[in-house]
């Protein structure tokens, strides 16, 4: 029986086959796009599931408040750790303080490589359960020990044996590997940990670091923690939330409140706002998630909608078959089996697809999700999803179908389609509602995306290069590079500052000014820069002047930028003193001799933050920042630099960045989602237009006499398309009417997250619903107007 | 006594008034007969014939099949019934397009769950009686209305049914084609099979051992 139920599919199948095409295709794609968001969202949840201890893992984050707002972060001061040490061991099984990724330089022999790594302290191998390759997972114990990861070590050493060899690390100290272990890959929150060093050395090679035992206001480090088995993350939170608070006076009016932040959340859900929790990515994966089923719910109403408008000619099939002797539940089961059919097929090709278009997918996306040919749990999945996908697509073709009367249908009274009529427009209006949603989405976030770009950053960011200057050799000799610079003709103007153009590293607050309000809590995102810095940048002075090598005094000078003088509220800010709160040890009072532009430093989707830039007295700045010679190509100019570079860094390896380019990678998450969202909306189109094509072919065929009757009493070709586009052009104008709000809902939502945002206009939901009738119109005049066109003696015959 | 109908009405409501499409039906079939209902164009002969397939219902009355109350039985039970002992041959013959000769011979077995091995023989048996052999890999479309009409009589047989309902079996075909069949039909009738057609041709009817008139729904 069941032989004889797939031989009929199958020859159904080939027989028709624009309909099956247009049936498997749009299956496949649907499958496909629902397949790789599984295998996104699959990788997303799986974050940091490299770490055997994860759910006993977290980071201890703070929350403080200022001016009534609440800020959160994972930066500590130093001396939480003694405190935690002396009254709370029996909450945790390790507790490891831990430097920021940092890039050093590691030296072996000839070979000089630059890398990311951390200084942690000794239970760190233990607590993220390292893989350890080669040595001892104790690899921190000794002060000078480093642990590499197998990709560094082979950098570095090639086929030699590391163990027991030493390093020179930024030119500054030698280090012995101890340790290689398995590299931490690419989804987890440690992926770019190439090294650890002990975090003792950490703190011997820096002074700051040192005084900062004691200091509770330096928030500077991080401390990762794995509880005690007996424990849970809520009730260790409910025990610390208070302990800095509770030490230490002079921060109580921050109101500090430590807690643990589980590293199942670290990717996901580590947003906060106002001290509250409020999710992160994982809104993405909510996203993504209900587009991958939209769209497969589409490519299945497709199926459900052709396979009742083809009905008709199933319908013979179905009296014969009742009046023969069959049941109506086998009826429904041949008609489920013939769509598990198509969905198998259709899966078939959605694997096709995803193997093939996996790499693309990775490339956009940022990720390494490798095909799971060998998961078991994929395949289960897969199976359960087939069987679903068939079920949803079949079910209601299956009831439908079966539910004819045989003598209807034998007699030829029949008239199929007729009452699946409503369904299937409500069906065709759902499609055309999601697709018309996801047009607006997508025109939105890239509307978005392009504001944000549009923002004038404040400073030309072209033919702009900067290089890290971090290490200690670079110290003290800023005035001779800038010399050999300038010399070389490559460089036009060069500066030196303590964040990068892009960033704002250190934030700064203690001062009293005339006219300072009594409880005003300041802070000032700070850098520290060398004289020439506004103009390396091309960012404006408008007002006052800038720094002068002329004036010896301009080393307590400070220039404000604009948002800084609107902060303080200050008519003529320029000749102001910002004077030391510290009363034993106050440090020169800084004078503002000028205000310059606003730049974005930070987020291009928020308010430009008051900010000081400071003279850079120690010359230990972060960055040299290089204003390119524009009357030659860069490549010229950044061999010249490289060539100057080495002839004084000989061992440090040459890096460079454009600032544009690290300026763009500030959209990069936007920009991803716009792509994606992109793609999906247009597959969207395309099957819900495939989907169309199909009904409009079936309802042409149809009515193939009653346009035959109409041309003959003398309708013309467009009077037979204007009647068959216009039931169609009728849902898909509902449909619009649908979408707009919802996706005016969802959209004005996600925008709320940006306080620089694009206004929505009537005239992007005008241009998605002209953009949904012109395709509409496309797709269904295609069939329209061949059938308006056929011989009318032809078609008349069919009967 | 293979059927029998007692005061059996069907009716539709059609603008708050009710239309008869059966009136008062009394009717007694006993096994070997060879029945031919005529009437003109709505009178009746084929709404008849489906209530006495079971393919459609009726409003009031009994029909007692083998002594089964037909009108109180579920319909599950019902096509166990008619599967069992009733075959059709249909006007426009309604084999399936999409099956070979043989499939569609095979479909009703297949309903009856049969082994197939059993299928198979049955199969052999109906081509071979037919004279049809030569056929059995070709599909619907690429036979002659007579031979078509061939295949539907051969597949109505398969299943060895007690009756077989014929509703105009030869409407579609030349007088030559239609002579054949209704020849196999009086065969058939001879081995015993009980046959109800529905026929417009006097030269048909006269086949039959026994003529029905309809009228508006009554027999006349």
């Amino acid at each position: 029986m069941i032989k004889n139920y797939f031989k009929i599919a199958w020859r159904n199948l080939t027989k028709n086959k624009a309909y099956t095409i247009i049936n498997v295709g749009g299956l496949a794609l649907g499958m496909a796009v629902a397949l790789i968001i599984g295998l996104w969202i699959q990788d997303e949840l799986s974050h940091n599931n490299y770490f055997t201890k994860k759910n006993k893992i977290a980071q201890v984050f703070q929350s403080q408040t200022f001016n009534g707002e609440t800020g959160t972060g994972p930066a500590l001061p130093r001396p939480l750790e003694k405190a935690f040490r002396d009254g709370y061991m029996d909450n945790f099984e390790h507790l490891v303080m831990s430097s920021w990724n940092n890039s050093q330089y590691l030296k072996y022999k000839e070979t000089s490589i630059s890398r990311e790594g951390n200084f942690m302290q000794r239970g760190a191998p233990e607590l993220f359960d390292l893989n350890i390759l080669k040595g001892e997972k104790d690899g921190l114990r000794e002060i000078n020990s480093i642990m590499l990861s197998a990709s560094t070590a082979n950098a570095l050493f090639g086929n030699e044996d590391p163990i027991g060899k030493s390093i020179k690390i930024n030119g500054q100290y030698d280090m012995m590997v101890t340790a290689v272990y398995e590299d931490i890959p690419y989804n987890t929150s440690f992926k770019d940990v190439k090294f650890l060093m002990p975090w003792d050395k950490y703190v011997a090679v820096n002074e700051w670091i040192k005084n900062a035992e004691t200091q509770w206001g330096n928030n500077s480090f991080q401390m990762f923690v794995q509880i005690a088995d007996n424990t849970t993350m809520e009730s260790v939170t409910s025990t610390i939330k208070d302990v800095k608070k509770n030490l230490n006076e002079d921060t109580v009016e921050f109101n500090p409140q430590l807690f643990l932040l589980p590293m199942e959340d670290w990717y996901l859900r580590n947003r906060f706002e106002n001290g509250k929790q409020v999710g992160g990515r994982i809104k993405y994966v909510w996203l993504f998630g209900i587009i991958g089923i939209f769209v497969l719910l589409l490519a299945c109403i497709n199926f459900m909608n052709l396979s009742t408008a083809r009905s008709e000619k199933r319908a013979k099939e179905v009296g014969i078959r009742k009046s023969i002797g069959s049941h109506r539940g086998q009826l429904i089961n041949q008609f489920l089996g013939e769509s598990f059919l198509v969905v198998v097929l259709a899966f078939v090709i959605a694997l096709l697809i995803v193997v093939l278009s996996l790499g693309g997918f990775n490339e956009l996306a940022r990720k390494e999700i490798a095909f799971p040919w060998t998961n078991p749990t994929f395949w289960l999945t897969s199976l359960v999803f087939i069987l679903l996908t068939a079920l949803l697509a079949g079910s209601y073709p299956a009831l439908y179908l079966s539910s004819f009367r045989p003598v209807d249908v034998l007699k030829g009274t029949f008239q199929a389609g007729k009452h699946s009529g409503l369904a299937r427009k409500a069906l065709v209006v759902l499609q055309f509602t999601v697709s018309v949603a996801f047009i607006i989405g997508t025109v939105i976030v890239m509307q978005q995306i392009n504001h944000a770009k549009n923002r004038p950053v404040g400073y030309d960011k072209e033919g702009l290069v900067q290089l890290p200057t971090m290490s200690p050799e670079f110290y003290g000799k800023y005035e001779l590079m800038r010399t050999e610079f300038l010399n070389s003709g490559a460089v036009v103007e060069m500066s030196s500052s303590s964040s990068p153009t892009t960033n704002i590293w250190s934030n700064r607050s203690g001062w009293t000014w005339e006219g300072k309000a009594e409880g005003f809590q300041e802070d000032f995102a700070w850098t520290e820069v060398s004289p020439e810095y506004a103009k390396s940048l091309n960012l404006k002075i408008v007002e006052g002047r800038d720094f002068s090598r002329e004036f010896p005094s301009d080393s307590s000078a400070i220039l404000l930028n604009e948002t800084a003088v609107k902060y303080l509220g200050i008519e003529n800010p320029v000749g102001m003193l910002f004077r030391d709160t510290d009363k034993e040890n106050p440090s020169e009072p800084l004078k503002v001799i000028g205000v310059v532009e606003d730049m974005i430093a930070q987020s291009p989707y928020e308010p430009v933050k008051q900010a000081i830039y400071a003279f850079d007295r120690y010359d230990n700045a972060s960055y040299y920042n290089l204003r390119l010679n524009p009357r030659q190509s860069a490549s010229q100019n950044l061999a010249v630099i490289e060539r100057v570079f080495k002839e004084h860094f000989p061992d440090v390896p040459f890096h460079y960045d454009f600032v544009d380019s690290e300026y763009g990678e500030k959209f990069a998450a936007e920009e991803r989602i716009g792509q994606l969202s992109g793609i999906f909306t247009a597959l969207a189109i395309i099957i819900s237009c495939l989907g169309l094509f199909g009904l409009t072919s079936f309802v042409a065929e149809q009515r193939t006499k009653e346009i035959g009757v109409r041309k003959v009493l003398g309708a013309t070709v467009f009077n037979v398309w204007n009647m068959l586009s216009k039931d169609f052009l009728k849902l898909v104008i509902i449909s619009c009417f649908i979408a707009v709000p919802i996706a005016y809902y969802v959209m004005n939502g996600w925008l709320q997250e940006y306080p620089y945002r694009v206004i929505l206009k009537w005239w992007i939901f005008a241009l998605a619903m002209i953009g949904a009738l012109l395709i509409t119109v496309v797709t269904v005049s295609f069939q329209a107007i061949r059938a308006a066109r056929a011989n009318p003696v032809k078609s008349l015959r069919t009967e | 006594m293979l059927l029998q109908l007692n005061n059996l009405f069907k009716w539709v409501n059609s603008g708050g008034q009710r239309v008869f499409l059966l009136k008062d039906i009394n009717l007694q079939v006993q096994e070997g007969e060879f029945i031919s209902i005529m009437g003109p164009s709505g009178s009746g002969k084929s709404t008849l014939l489906n209530v006495i397939g079971m393919l459609d219902t009726f409003d009031e009355g009994e029909y007692q099949f083998l002594d089964e109350p037909v009108h109180s039985l579920k319909e599950k039970y019902r096509a166990n019934l008619y599967k069992e002992y009733i075959g059709f041959v249909f006007q426009s013959y309604h084999l399936l397009d999409e099956l070979t000769v043989k499939e569609n011979l095979e479909m009703p077995l297949l309903y009856k769950k049969l082994k197939g091995s059993e299928r198979k023989a049955k199969v052999a048996d109906m081509l071979d009686r037919f004279n049809i052999v030569g056929k059995k890999d070709l599909f619907p479309a690429q036979l002659s209305g007579g031979q078509q009409q061939l295949v539907g009589v051969a597949r109505a047989l398969i299943s060895n049914p007690k009756l077989i309902l014929a509703d105009e079996p030869t409407g579609n075909l030349n007088s030559k084609q239609g002579e054949e069949i209704m020849e196999l039909f009086k065969e058939l009738n001879d081995e015993g099979v009980t046959i109800i057609q529905v026929t417009h041709s006097e030269k048909n009817a006269e086949y039959g051992s026994r003529i029905i008139n309809l009228l508006d729904g009554r027999m006349i």
